[in-house]
């Protein structure tokens, strides 16, 4: 049995590399939001051993909204590119969209009117969403999906420390 | 059409939606739920016989898919239609709602109660469950805030629920005046129906308040 020092170390360790984690995704977050730029920009992520999604790491938010929302497997933009696995573009909302606009929580909390979101993967399969939103109308260029493209590699990357962490 | 007649009809309309809704909601429920449980149970029983592994992954994924199915399905039959009412309770029904609110919306909403819960009928109190749904819907859609607070006061054969935010609140008159007051107006008719009222106040930069009345013991549908 390990000791409660032992335990203790191990607990700070964890806390540490989580805390690294956030600061390396947010800072994902800030830089794609600042390169866009954007208005938006933020990471949907599926619990561990769930199929609900949650937005823990969001930049040029309004608010902390965020933070409550918890979205179904295949409903919202996040859960919509998840279930799907490919990318999806809002260009103004709530207008031309599937479903309700309650379907789409982040983009009522945050006021967004035009958002692009593409699949996050890990081991193959898609478990998050990046996305960046304007709360202007916009039309996404080439430019735009490149970056958030590059970004969501880069992501990705980093999604083994998250579910390995939890 | 005389008014009468209307209202009549209004009553009659939002009566028959319920009731579809109900149904489907039951029927998703006790029909098709109880069916998946069933594909569910016998998914992995077969998948306890195989021995080809890719076979048995394979189910493993099958019985996955079906467990997803089921809770979709349960999550479905409870947006339409709030079981609970009957069985728990006006309250009960919509603090249930609340929490299910603040997660998808993520706006909190401070509950208070004040007095002894009464007994009123399914119909009333959906009457007052779909209402309270409205104005609720409508914070999360235009108030632009992240908490409101919703209060029930129960007294002797009446019912008053006020859910006030202090979001952005809005010119009533020029919504009515651009027909952007349809959920609101519907909100309305649905406590008439029910023997009640709906009262609503706002005000740009000040927020919006409801005020739900319901008389518990006569009257209404």
């Amino acid at each position: 049995m390990l000791s409660r020092k032992v335990c203790l170390v191990m607990e700070f360790e964890q806390s540490s590399k989580a805390e690294e984690l956030t600061d390396l995704l947010l800072l994902e977050c800030d830089q794609l939001k600042e390169n866009m730029p954007c208005d938006f920009s933020g990471i949907a992520l599926q619990k561990y051993g769930e199929m609900d999604v949650v937005w823990p790491y969001v930049s040029g938010n309004r608010n902390e909204k965020y933070k409550y929302i918890t979205v179904r497997y295949g409903k919202g933009i996040a859960g919509k590119v998840i279930s799907s696995g490919s990318s999806m573009t809002i260009a103004s909302f709530p207008n031309d969209i599937i479903g309700k606009s309650t379907e789409y929580p982040i983009m009522l909390a945050e006021k967004i009117i035009s958002a692009y979101a593409c699949p996050l993967i890990w081991k193959g399969v898609p478990k998050g969403a990046l996305l960046i939103g304007f709360r202007d109308p916009h039309t996404f260029n080439q430019d735009n999906y490149q970056k958030v493209k590059q970004t969501a590699e880069k992501v990705e990357s980093l999604l083994a420390s998250y579910y390995f962490g939890n | 059409m005389e008014l009468r007649e209307m209202n009549h009809a209004s009553t009659y309309i939002i009566q028959s939606q319920e009731e579809e809704i109900k149904r489907i909601a039951l029927e998703l429920h006790e029909g098709i739920s109880q069916n998946l449980y069933s594909v569910s149970t016998g998914l992995e029983f077969i998948q306890s016989g195989i021995e080809h592994p890719d076979l048995q992954a394979y189910t493993k994924e099958l019985s996955e898919i079906v467990n997803r199915t089921i809770k979709e399905v349960r999550l479905l039959s409870v947006e339409l239609y709030p079981s609970t009412l009957m069985t728990l309770g006006l309250s009960s029904a919509l603090k249930s709602y609340i929490k299910l609110f603040t997660s998808t919306f993520g706006v909190k909403i401070n509950v208070e109660s004040s007095g002894e819960e009464q007994k009123i009928s399914e119909s009333k109190g959906l009457a007052v469950f779909r209402s309270c749904q409205e104005a609720l819907i409508n914070i999360a859609k235009y108030a632009d805030t992240s908490e409101a607070n919703l209060s029930f006061k129960w007294e002797e054969n009446l019912l008053e629920i006020v859910i006030d935010d202090i979001g952005i609140g809005f010119n009533v008159q020029e919504a009515i005046d651009n027909n952007l007051f349809k959920g609101i107006a519907a909100m309305k008719q649905r406590m008439t129906t029910a023997g009640g009222n709906c009262y609503l106040s706002s005000s740009i930069g000040k927020g919006t308040k409801v005020t739900i009345v319901l008389p518990t013991e006569i009257g209404g549908m």
